[in-house]
């Protein structure tokens, strides 16, 4: 069983010593350069003469009809260098602030915005709602593992201002880094700017330790949302970190080979930084690369397979080479399968373990995410950390000194074996036998018979919603928030920035 | 040499040789064949055969998409060929689209292709539709059916508009609508009204041919 106790928010990443590269560095400068001959000749489409004024003004060759910018490579490089390496997303406290690039390792997501969750009471599958996730963040505010979150799944009984709500529920349930992945129009870009303000005390406080990022998806092949473009926009001027993620399904929005839909992502993804570089030079980026692939028997969507696996993992290095951060892991902590499968477990833990190995900066993990991430299920993020558990332990890899080489002990016990008995092996042992965990449970005094896993979970989710209260925020800030999101809930137009802009 | 021709029309369906089945589309003009003869006994044996094919696993994605844009190209030469009064057989007219605010479009186009693979006469009308949009397209289409596609739960509502425009329009009675998308459910579809939901696009087949059948 996992230590359940009563305590204050904290977050771990992980460092590996294991390191893999995929890809050579002729291979990384051949990318690179087809990318920049991507955007030099056939361009982004940015669907917003807002982003397409502010490019022409810097120089790049914008078609206002087509909507098409076309980006000279030197003019890209200037506006990527002023993209920082190394910034801050920041919780509620200091000791919960993000270093993004500050080498300590890997830091965890919990993803979200699922459409569809698994009733903690009842069992059934139904459409999330704000309470669901309430819930979640203070699970996830429970678990070290977890250093950022977005809202776990959708409030579809809040309609078009959900996103809102999901922030609501995520800054009054947790002391964590909240990301919006569903904020995407201007007007409620500015609500929700509102509320980081809120939460951060000042608009100055915000701009130091933005408590709050964005992230958006570009939309395949090389094209941007418009209403995401536009929020990017004005989370970029405050300060708020933005994210740029491009899914490129392989053979169907992208070339089916790795390298080419690499080309597609990272033309993507590096247009967008560039906008919010010309808005608020330095403001923080990152990239994300999610590949998928369609299952060409029915059409289903797969994120985890090999090849895009592969593909997302060469991402770190594409993005690294850029000097950007990259947030890695393929399929948002989310395998295509259903619960309780096989396959999604072993699917969730090869993504995982890759991209802590390639050096991610972040990355998706321990979500409680099924089916292409459209489906939530609590208990399950214990399963996604327990993989982030015994991966933690492999990237430690061997250590070898005079200590573990044991030529005494070896010797001591010559030919007869019994190092059971040894004073070593005791210490070994209590060091090493995974005591934080949902699979070696040691069972009640009763009895020490192996129990089945999901009812451990169960038993853990149950007595972190029960007993885990986050660190309480101000009464006041709470109020604020609350009339914020009512007022949006109030603003019509928001309903026509979402539909209606037509 | 009728039976020859089409059975050619049928092969470079299968194949999925466009070129080859413009050249035909038009050499069966010049002779003077049936063009809806052509369609019938030509194309849509080929399409059919496609459909099989994928069923059984042998064909894949790709090679269903090649063929049921191979048919189009030849269709588009022999329908505005038909005579007046003369239609080709299809199981229903579909308008097909993502909703407004919605830009994810592979879903509902791999819903389209299915229902174009059997028989369907599908107009598939891209994403980020107004509720006026879909309307236009089944006037314009003479549509049977309409299926809507939304990803996102903040655009799910817009499902619910486009029932409502079509009530509005008195075009109600005239189609049957079916909703899809991640945060849709069945319930979700009783809810506003839609006539059908499927979870993916072999069950959209099941449910056009239902609707298809079911009175106007
Ligand atoms: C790929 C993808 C994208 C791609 C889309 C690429 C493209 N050109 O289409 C990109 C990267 C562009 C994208 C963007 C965004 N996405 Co997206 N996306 C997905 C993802 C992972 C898969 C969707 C997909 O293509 N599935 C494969 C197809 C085959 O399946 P399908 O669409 O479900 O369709 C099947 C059935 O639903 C059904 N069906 C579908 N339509 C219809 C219609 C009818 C009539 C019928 C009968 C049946 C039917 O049959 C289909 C075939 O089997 C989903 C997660 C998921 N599992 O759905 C998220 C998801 C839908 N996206 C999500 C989000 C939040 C976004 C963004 C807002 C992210 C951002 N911050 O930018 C943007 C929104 C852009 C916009 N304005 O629309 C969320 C939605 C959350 C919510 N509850 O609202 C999801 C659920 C992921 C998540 N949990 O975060 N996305």
């Amino acid at each position: 069983m996992i230590k359940l106790e009563e305590r204050k928010a904290s977050i771990k990443p992980i460092k590996s010593k294991l390191k893999i590269s995929i890809l050579d560095d002729q291979e990384i400068s051949q990318i690179n350069q087809n990318t920049r001959t991507v955007l030099e000749e056939i361009g982004v489409v940015f669907p917003s003469d807002k982003a397409l004024k502010i490019f022409a003004e810097v120089g790049a060759n914008v078609d206002f009809e087509k909507q098409t910018v076309k980006i000279a490579a030197d003019l890209l490089d200037k506006y990527l260098a002023t993209s920082p390496r190394n910034y801050t997303m920041a919780g509620a406290r200091p000791d919960l602030d993000v270093h993004v690039g500050d080498g300590k390792g890997t830091y965890f997501y919990c993803s979200g915005e699922s459409p569809r969750v698994v009733d903690f009471s009842t069992g059934e599958r139904r459409l999330s709602v704000k309470e669901d996730i309430a819930n979640h963040a203070r699970i996830a505010d429970y678990l070290p593992i977890i250093s950022l979150m977005w809202p776990s799944a959708s409030a579809s009984d809040k309609g078009e201002t959900s996103p809102l709500h999901g922030l609501e529920a995520c800054f009054t349930n947790s002391e964590k880094h909240v990301e919006s992945e569903s904020v995407m129009d201007e007007v409620s870009a500015r609500y929700a700017v509102e509320m980081a303000i809120a939460v951060s005390g000042s608009e100055e406080k915000l701009r130091e330790r933005p408590v709050l990022s964005q992230l958006l998806c570009c939309i395949q092949p090389l094209a941007q949302d418009r209403g995401g473009i536009e929020a990017a926009m004005i989370f970029a001027e405050y300060g708020i970190p933005v994210g740029f993620m491009s899914m490129p399904t392989l053979g169907l929005t992208a070339p089916p080979y790795p390298a080419g839909a690499l080309t597609i992502a990272m033309a993507e993804t590096l247009s967008g930084i560039m906008l919010t570089q010309i808005i608020n030079p330095g403001v923080g980026n990152y990239i994300s690369v999610n590949p998928g692939i369609v299952d060409p028997r029915t059409g289903a969507y797969f994120m985890g397979s090999a090849v895009a696996q592969m593909t997302n993992v060469s991402g770190v290095q594409m993005a690294h080479s850029n000097g950007i951060p990259i947030l890695a892991c393929h399929s948002f902590g989310g395998s295509q399968y259903e619960l309780g499968n096989w396959q999604a477990g072993y699917e969730n833990l090869y993504s995982h373990l890759l991209g802590v190995m390639a050096g991610a900066d972040m990355s998706f993990g321990p979500s409680g995410m099924y089916e292409a991430v459209s489906l939530l299920d609590h208990p399950r993020i214990l399963f996604d950390r327990e993989m982030l558990r015994v991966i933690d332990e492999i990237t430690d890899g061997v250590d070898v000194n005079p200590k573990t080489l044991a030529f005494d002990m070896i010797k001591e016990m010559g030919h007869k074996g019994g190092y059971i008995s040894h004073r070593e092996t005791g210490k070994f042992y209590r060091t090493t036998w995974p005591k934080e965990s949902i699979l070696y449970d040691d069972g009640k005094p009763e009895g020490r018979k192996w129990r089945d896993p999901k009812d451990v979970a169960r038993e853990a989710i149950t007595w972190i919603l029960e007993n885990h209260k986050p660190e309480p925020m101000s009464e006041s800030v709470k109020q604020e928030l609350r009339q914020i999101v009512d007022r949006a809930d109030k603003d019509d137009s928001i309903k026509r920035e979402i539909s209606g802009h037509k | 040499m009728s039976e020859e021709m089409y059975k050619k029309l049928a092969q470079a369906v299968i194949d999925g040789e466009a070129d080859d089945a413009e050249a035909l589309a038009r050499q069966a003009l010049d002779q003077g064949l049936d063009p809806l003869a052509c369609i019938t006994n030509g194309l849509t044996k080929g399409i059919q055969q496609v459909g099989e094919l994928f069923a059984s696993g042998e064909y894949y994605l790709p090679e269903l998409i090649i063929s049921a844009d191979t048919m189009k190209v030849a269709m588009d030469i022999l329908e505005p060929a038909l005579a007046g009064g003369q239609e080709r057989e299809v199981v229903g007219r579909v308008v097909i689209g993502t909703v407004e605010g919605d830009l994810h479009e592979i879903g509902k186009t791999l819903v389209g292709t299915m229902l174009s693979a059997n028989g369907f006469q599908v107009t598939d009308i891209g994403v980020d539709k107004t509720a006026a949009e879909f309307i236009e397209a089944v006037k314009e289409n003479n549509a049977t059916i309409v299926g809507a596609s939304a990803l996102l739960t903040t655009t799910m509502l817009q499902q619910k508009k486009i029932i409502e425009a079509l009530d509005e329009a008195g075009l109600k009675n005239q189609v049957k609508v079916m909703v899809g998308g991640a945060p849709v459910t069945q319930s979700y579809a009783d809810q506003i009204g839609a006539d059908g939901y499927a979870e993916d696009a072999i069950s959209a087949v099941d449910i056009a041919y239902r609707l298809a059948d079911a009175p106007a």
